[in-house]
């Protein structure tokens, strides 16, 4: 028990640490600003409508406003920080005086992990809470819906900081991975499109063709499909107890687990033989 | 660490990165089933409520062929026979077992567990190679079923923002609407609900604006400058085609969003009961509203369309129901005795009136006469309750009996006198009590005047208009004789 509590200890005040760096970053800060500004903003945008007809559309327009500024948003700020926080210690050398202590690799990815974590859930939460203090003024009743979305939301996040993580293990500065990771979101985005190159190969009937299209089939079964999150989106607006979002969500929770663990397990092969 | 042990780590890394993938990959193939159930299910839902409800729309096409291949697997499966209540002997329209368990949200679980389960497999498979195909009527907005049918666009990417795009696209219609630009307007609507089809008051405020505002200033079109309309059988001006515009708006968006209860009320109360005074139909969809989660006032519209549509027993249980159900809401308690009396009244009449007619129909004196006493008590009690409602419409139906009474006695005119001036009194009576007076002027062979004639005409859907069938023209016009011919 000992062991493992001593084992944790250290990632524990490496995220804390990475935690305390990361919050204050400026950028970080802008971008924090800038989505409270559109989600408190969105409530202003239902004065363009018409104010004599009483209807739901005021609240349709905060809660697609802001779960989109949160998606947005937050995974800029997921983006940026788990770009950031590895090769910004190497950057100021912080790095060789943390692995010359008697810390394992693994201990100092995973706390720096963590750390990133940590700085995406509050931000995460921030945003949540001022997107659900808006809905609860104007609707009056506790959007529980909301968290759930929010709760998904997160784990999409956790699979495109794990594999912005292992970019950045492999780089020496934060652009790379950051440029990497906006290029995962989009393509995590655009996975069905691989869908769509497996129906349309072999139509041609060359060889060549069909080792696309089975290529294609491999990829969209391997790679992260951010599409499957967009029940987020979908579980603001729609109806409580709708069958498919009660099995969707834990599976879609367990799927953010499992690629979150895979991209870890990459930034650790890349970090584990790299010379610092 | 020595090379082996480094190489033993690396291994063991690898293995475990390969081992999170092949995971992955499993739930990737597991959410990908989910999403196409889904896609499936949302389907079902759209042609049970098709099906079920919206008969005129019926066409035997992929979708018919494919639910009805559902409905023979479903007959099969004894957790899904078991949820068909008792076959209802009054209903005669031929509606699939599938569809009966999808007009109950309650079983919503277990048509999701049909839609994912390994017997809907092959029905699934063939339901996604339809879709890819753009051949299905009812999937063509279902938004998971639209993302597994891919294409090459960025569809994919701004899915979770078509949402967004929907509420901008509003505003403008929401701009086009207060500079009067209607047409404009109409194709943005079905823009925005086409970008989001949950967009529930999309639908219903551009119902409203289809039905209300649009036509707020627009006369009644006269009958020889309507046109037929093949699709809903009726000859239409400007006007009224704006009426089943809304109506196939809001048909739209049920068959979307076939649980939402506010869809069902705006069709059934504001278009059919308000707009077309078409009380059957304001029936069955106010009907469908009080099946989901609704309003407080949702039951009440129904009762009131139950009573206009002469359905007073019905009308009469659900606001004695009602009132026992909130006995602390001062509205209901204040409301519904009212409409309780009004339907008991309604009642007795109706009986009464059964009783004299079997009456005039039986053959034994004695009979006759035990009937015409049973008729006239009922007949005093109906004006007793009339009595205690104490408002105009009480009176009015008052007024209606000494006439009915009048006409009884043979003395017609006088029963044509009194009506022509309670009509005026009792304005909640006014077209019933003019259609009194032609029914008794029919009856007595008193002349109609030329208003009363046109109304006649119009009553009896004798019109004529341009691009009417050959044989619907034929039926009308001889009808049109008929009429002439009788006055």
């Amino acid at each position: 028990m000992n062991r493992i509590f001593s084992f944790f200890s250290g990632p524990a005040s490496i995220a804390m640490y990475t935690y305390r760096e990361g919050i204050r970053k400026k950028v970080l800060i802008g971008f924090l600003v800038l989505s409270l500004l559109v989600i408190f903003g969105s409530s202003f945008i239902s004065s363009f409508l018409d104010p004599t007809t009483e209807t739901d559309i005021n609240l349709k327009l905060i809660k697609d406003i802001c779960v989109t500024a949160i998606a947005i948003f937050g995974a800029l700020i997921t983006i940026y920080i788990s770009a950031s926080v590895v090769p910004g210690e190497v950057e100021n050398k912080v790095i060789y005086t943390i692995l010359s202590k008697p810390v394992r690799r693994i201990q100092y990815l995973m706390g720096k992990f963590l750390g990133a974590q940590l700085i995406i859930i509050v931000n995460l939460l921030l945003m949540g809470m001022l997107f659900f203090m808006a809905l609860y003024l104007r609707q009056g009743v506790m959007p529980t819906l909301l968290l759930w979305s929010l709760l998904l939301t997160y784990f999409q996040f956790v699979i495109i900081s794990a594999f912005t993580f292992a970019l950045s293990c492999a780089a020496s500065s934060p652009l790379v991975p950051t440029v990497g990771g906006l290029f995962l979101y989009i393509t995590g985005n655009l996975t069905e499109y691989l869908k769509d190159v497996e129906h349309r190969a072999g139509q041609t009937g060359q060889m060549l063709d069909k080792i696309i299209g089975d290529i294609a089939s491999g990829l969209y079964a391997i790679l992260p499909n951010l599409q499957n999150f967009s029940l987020s989106t979908q579980i603001v607006t729609g109806q409580p107890n709708d069958p498919p979002a009660d099995v969707l969500i834990p599976n879609l929770i367990l799927y953010g687990m499992v690629y979150g663990l895979a991209g870890f397990a990459c930034a650790y092969l890349v970090f584990w033989r790299k010379e610092v | 660490m020595s090379a082996l042990s480094k190489n033993i780590q690396r291994t063991i890394i690898i293995a475990f990165i390969i081992g999170t993938l092949a995971i992955g990959a499993v739930l990737n193939l597991h959410l990908r089933h989910l999403r196409q159930s889904e896609a499936f299910y949302r389907w079902i839902l759209a042609f049970a409520v098709n099906e079920r409800l919206f008969q005129e729309d019926r066409a035997v096409d992929a979708d018919f062929d494919l639910f009805y291949q559902c409905a023979e697997v479903v007959d099969t499966l004894p957790e899904m026979t078991g949820l068909i209540p008792p076959k209802d002997e009054s209903n005669t329209a031929p509606i699939s077992a599938l569809s009966v368990i999808a007009s109950d949200y309650t079983h919503d679980k277990e048509l999701w567990n049909f839609a994912r389960s390994k017997e809907a497999a092959p029905l699934r498979e063939e339901f996604l190679s339809l879709v890819r195909e753009r051949k299905l009527r009812f999937a063509q907005d279902i938004q998971y079923a639209e993302a597994q049918a891919g294409g090459v666009n960025l569809f994919n990417f701004f899915f979770g923002f078509r949402k967004v795009a929907a509420n901008f696209v509003w505003l403008e219609v929401d701009r086009y609407w207060h500079q009067g630009n209607t047409y404009r307007m109409i194709t943005l609507m079905r823009t925005c609900v086409a970008l989001d089809p949950q967009f529930i008051d999309a639908y219903l405020i551009g119902a409203w604006h289809l039905a209300y505002n649009a036509t707020a200033r627009m006369p009644d079109t006269p009958w020889p400058l309507r046109e037929w309309h093949a699709k809903y059988e009726k000859c239409l001006g400007e006007k009224e085609r704006f009426y089943y515009v809304a109506v196939d708006f809001l048909k739209d968006g049920i068959r979307k969003n076939s649980r939402n209860s506010k869809l069902y009320f705006d069709l059934g109360f504001s278009i059919y009961k308000q707009k077309l005074k078409d009380y059957p139909n304001a029936v069955k969809y106010l009907a469908e509203a009080v099946h989901f989660p609704h309003e407080q006032y949702v039951p009440r519209q129904l009762f009131l369309c139950l009573e206009l549509n002469g359905q007073y027993e019905e009308s009469l249980v659900g606001w004695k129901d009602y009132a026992a159900r909130y006995p602390d809401n001062p509205v209901v308690q204040e409301v519904a005795p009212r409409f309780i009396a009004r339907n008991e009244g309604f009642i007795l009449e109706k009986l009464a009136s059964n009783l004299r007619k079997k009456a005039r129909e039986a053959g034994d004196q004695e009979e006759a006469e035990r009937l015409n006493n049973e008729a006239s008590d009922l007949w005093e009690q109906a004006r007793a309750v009339w009595s205690s409602i104490n408002d105009p419409f009480g009176e009015g139906r008052k007024m209606r009996m000494e006439a009915l009474d009048m006409r009884e006695e043979g003395r017609h005119l006088e029963a044509v006198a009194y009506l022509d001036k309670a009509r005026w009194e009792a304005s909640d009576l006014f077209d019933d009590f003019s259609n009194l007076i032609i029914e008794i002027k029919q009856e007595a062979g008193i002349p109609l005047t030329i208003s009363e004639k046109k109304a006649v005409i119009r009553e009896s859907e004798a019109g004529i208009c341009a691009g009417m069938p050959e044989d619907e023209i034929e039926k009308r016009s001889q009808a049109a004789q008929e009429l002439d011919a009788a006055n």
